[in-house]
């Protein structure tokens, strides 16, 4: 198993499109060198001979879809190969039973969660039992228990079956443990491949289990929980003084009660109520399908709901419109691209300055402060996740927005952006006293950004507390730190550092 | 879920309906058969990401229709009948004979450039239904995989018209979160286009990677069977066409 890491946009998808041969066949450009997948280049044939070899499950697998019914996409390529139709009967129900899809066999995959449709696109490569499986970020749309059971998956495959896997992952905590090999791309292009370990030791793109080895001045890195509890028992026994809590006004800004809100007969929301503070970080968190997107919806005012209120400051959000929309909430979706039409970096930025009444530049400006050194002229498209984030993020923040609400915003960074954005998100929150409001898996994100958690289960509230009492009382949802540190309450690095020192 | 026709089902049907109204060419029947196959899309219509394209096909269909009217008064050859009313003549040189722009515009002159906008916007009607009917992996699924390249093109074909539907309605909810109700066709058609391509290619890429058209035979994994319900609609269709050719 072979873990593919770099910065956002350094071209590691491009690396995993370059093994099946999809990168040039398909998107032209010029290939030195030369790829060979079990003594076959991948210069000589299509992609599509390779497919009995190589299975490719794409970062957006929505994307990748050919066919509508699940078990109809699971069987399109044995189908394309002319298999006959008792090994494929056979073979779509062990992948079925494989990645416990069997209840979603005639569903329609449009109508899937984002982790079905991911456990969708990996059965579809896994039929054709492939030598080789290249996943380009399997676990960044999934919550972390479905991460989990993907990625013991791949352990199982790589163990039993000796299938080559490739992985691309930005969420190295999720990952690390699994993994023989790491092939880095750095910035400038340069690769370097070995362990785990090692590659560790000199990366500055670490999962917080390795910042808090450095940070302790461990004699090994270790890559799974269990390793560095062992060499930190001494620092668990120690008697630490409590972390005081911080107190902070109270003053609703976003007021929720008793929402519910159906799609056909399922309930997505189910008589949800709460409130959010001003200058409060609240992450919504859940699994996949348990109503977070359907709330943020709601209270952005795309959906109304079925039943129930929502009032923004005071206003109803499904009334906003033009400028006082943009004004009250600002809103980065799921696919945060949804949000860009122009063609190129420099439109957006003089569209949402012309719209806003601020000065030419303005936006960009801004941009320029979240991530540098951003080409004007490229098209949105061919920006990287993170600088597309950054992008839509400058936009949503150019017209100031009372409240602010996200929707998975850290999809595909790695994590020097992803510490960019926290700082941002932190500064808007505590600058201006306004509340922050994302749905996320990322626990580690949440740990460090965070003051408050809900947790929906079921379009229903099932724990509404601080970000420590949450996070530690689920231990599928604890972040690496707490995972080493349990039973001592801190979750971040820098909480355990700070603990040490003596100092709040 | 609703019992779906064979996928071919409804373009035969839709394709023999086609050439009945091109043939007869009358502009009631055609509007007639706008109607019944905006009913037929109504009944069937099923909330897929597809299902957009026949209203959409509806209003380019005006559009042209709109274009085909102002451009026949203006242009062409004049028809004598009765006068409606006159613009005034745009003389052109003696080497442009017989194109007139301008002057009197007669009923029969207005009237016939109404009908031929009829039959034109019903042809785009009746691909939008097809379109709007049938989902385009279904199709590809029943296209035999010697005609590889001619099967990936169809899909690029005819998932544009779907993509773009819903890459409108996609662009339309930006806009509407961005605060900007406001803006026209100008500032979306543009990247409306080009993320129909994009995404259109993104499907051939992702059929490639999976093998498609490699194995010149293709093995069913469920077939879709050739129903009654399918003999139904095509032999109606067959039967419409035929009374209309042979009017």
């Amino acid at each position: 198993m072979v873990l593919v890491m770099g910065e956002t946009g350094s071209g590691k998808s491009s690396l995993l499109r370059l093994i099946n041969g999809l990168v040039p066949h398909h998107t032209g450009g010029i290939l030195a060198g030369d790829i060979s997948v079990d003594g076959i280049s991948t210069r000589s044939v299509k992609p599509g001979s390779l497919a009995h070899l190589v299975g490719i499950v794409g970062q957006n697998p929505i994307n990748g879809f050919v066919t509508d019914i699940v078990e109809e996409e699971l069987a399109f390529t044995m189908e394309a190969l002319n298999f006959p139709a008792d090994v494929m009967r056979k073979r779509v129900e062990e992948v079925l039973d494989l990645l416990g899809l069997s209840a979603l066999r005639n569903r329609s995959i449009a109508s899937l969660s984002g982790g079905e449709q991911q456990r969708v696109a990996i059965g579809a490569a896994l039929v054709m039992h492939p030598k080789v499986l290249v996943l380009d970020e399997p676990t960044s749309a999934l919550d972390p228990i479905a991460a989990e059971e993907v990625l013991s998956i791949l352990h199982r495959l790589v163990h039993d079956l000796s299938v080559t896997v490739i992985v691309a992952e930005h969420r190295l905590e999720r990952v690390i443990q699994f993994v023989d090999r790491i092939i880095f791309i750095e910035g400038n292009g340069e690769t370097s491949i070995g362990p785990a370990e090692e590659i560790l030791k000199m990366s500055d793109l670490v999962p917080p289990i390795v910042k808090l080895a450095r940070a302790l001045n461990l004699h090994e890195i270790g890559t799974s929980v269990r390793e560095v509890r062992r060499q930190t028992e001494s620092i668990r026994e120690g008697n630490y003084p409590d972390i005081p809590a911080i107190s902070r006004s109270y003053e609703t800004a976003i007021d929720i009660s008793n929402v519910s809100y159906r799609y056909g007969e399922k309930i997505a929301l189910n008589t949800v109520s709460t409130s959010i503070q001003q200058g409060e970080i609240v992450a919504i968190m859940g699994r996949n399908g348990a109503g977070k997107s359907t709330l943020l919806h709601s209270i952005v005012g795309l959906d109304s709901p079925h039943a129930g209120s929502i009032s923004v400051n005071g206003m109803d959000p499904t009334k906003l419109k033009g400028e006082e929309r943009r004004n009250a909430i600002g809103y980065v979706p799921q696919e945060p691209s949804d949000l860009l039409f122009a063609s190129s970096v420099e439109e957006e930025c003089a569209i949402a300055d012309r719209s806003n009444n601020l000065t030419t530049g303005s936006t960009a400006a801004l941009l320029n402060r979240l991530v540098p050194h951003i080409s004007l002229h490229a098209h949105p498209n061919d920006l990287s996740e993170g600088q597309r984030l950054a992008l839509v993020l400058s936009i949503v923040l150019s017209s100031n927005p009372d409240v602010l609400v996200l929707d998975e915003p850290t999809r595909g960074l790695d994590y020097r952006a992803k510490n960019l954005f926290s700082i941002a998100l932190k500064e808007y929150a505590s600058q201006f006293n306004r509340p922050v409001l994302l749905a996320t898996h990322d626990v580690e994100l949440v740990a460090e950004l965070a003051d408050r958690v809900l947790f929906l289960a079921e379009g229903e509230i099932v724990a509404d507390g601080s970000t420590l009492d949450v996070l530690l009382s689920s231990p599928a949802f604890a972040p690496q730190v707490a995972k080493v540190m349990s039973p001592k309450p801190w979750l971040t690095v820098s909480d355990v550092v700070s603990a040490i020192e003596g100092k709040p | 879920m609703k019992q779906t026709l064979h996928p071919l089902t409804l373009w035969v049907g839709s394709i023999l309906l086609a050439i009945g109204v091109v043939v007869l060419n009358n502009p009631f029947v055609a509007l007639a058969t706008v109607g019944a196959v905006g009913l037929l899309v109504y009944i069937r219509r099923d909330g897929s990401p597809w299902s957009a394209s026949f209203s959409l096909s509806l209003r380019i269909g005006a559009l042209i229709l709109a274009i085909r009217t102002i451009v026949g008064i203006l242009i062409g050859l004049p028809i004598p009948g009765r006068t409606l009313f006159s613009l005034p003549i745009l003389h052109l040189p003696s080497w442009m004979p017989g194109i007139r722009i301008g002057g009197a515009v007669t009923l029969e002159r207005l009237s016939s450039s109404l009908h031929e906008g009829v039959i034109i916007a019903t042809l785009i009607a009746l691909f939008g239904a097809a379109t709007s009917l049938t989902s385009p992996h279904k199709l590809l699924r029943v296209t035999p995989s010697f005609i590889y390249e001619i099967g990936i093109t169809l899909v690029i074909a005819t998932s544009i018209f779907p993509q773009l539907a819903m890459s409108a309605k996609r662009i339309r909810t930006a806009q509407k979160l961005r605060g900007m109700e406001g803006a026209g066709l100008r500032t979306i058609a543009l990247p409306l286009l080009e993320e129909s391509l994009a995404r259109s290619l993104q499907l051939a890429a992702a059929m490639d990677a999976r093998g498609y058209g490699i194995s010149k035979k293709r093995s069913r994994y469920r077939p879709q069977r050739w129903l009654m319900r399918d003999n139904f609609v095509v032999l109606t269709s067959l039967l419409l066409a035929l009374v209309m050719v042979t009017r």
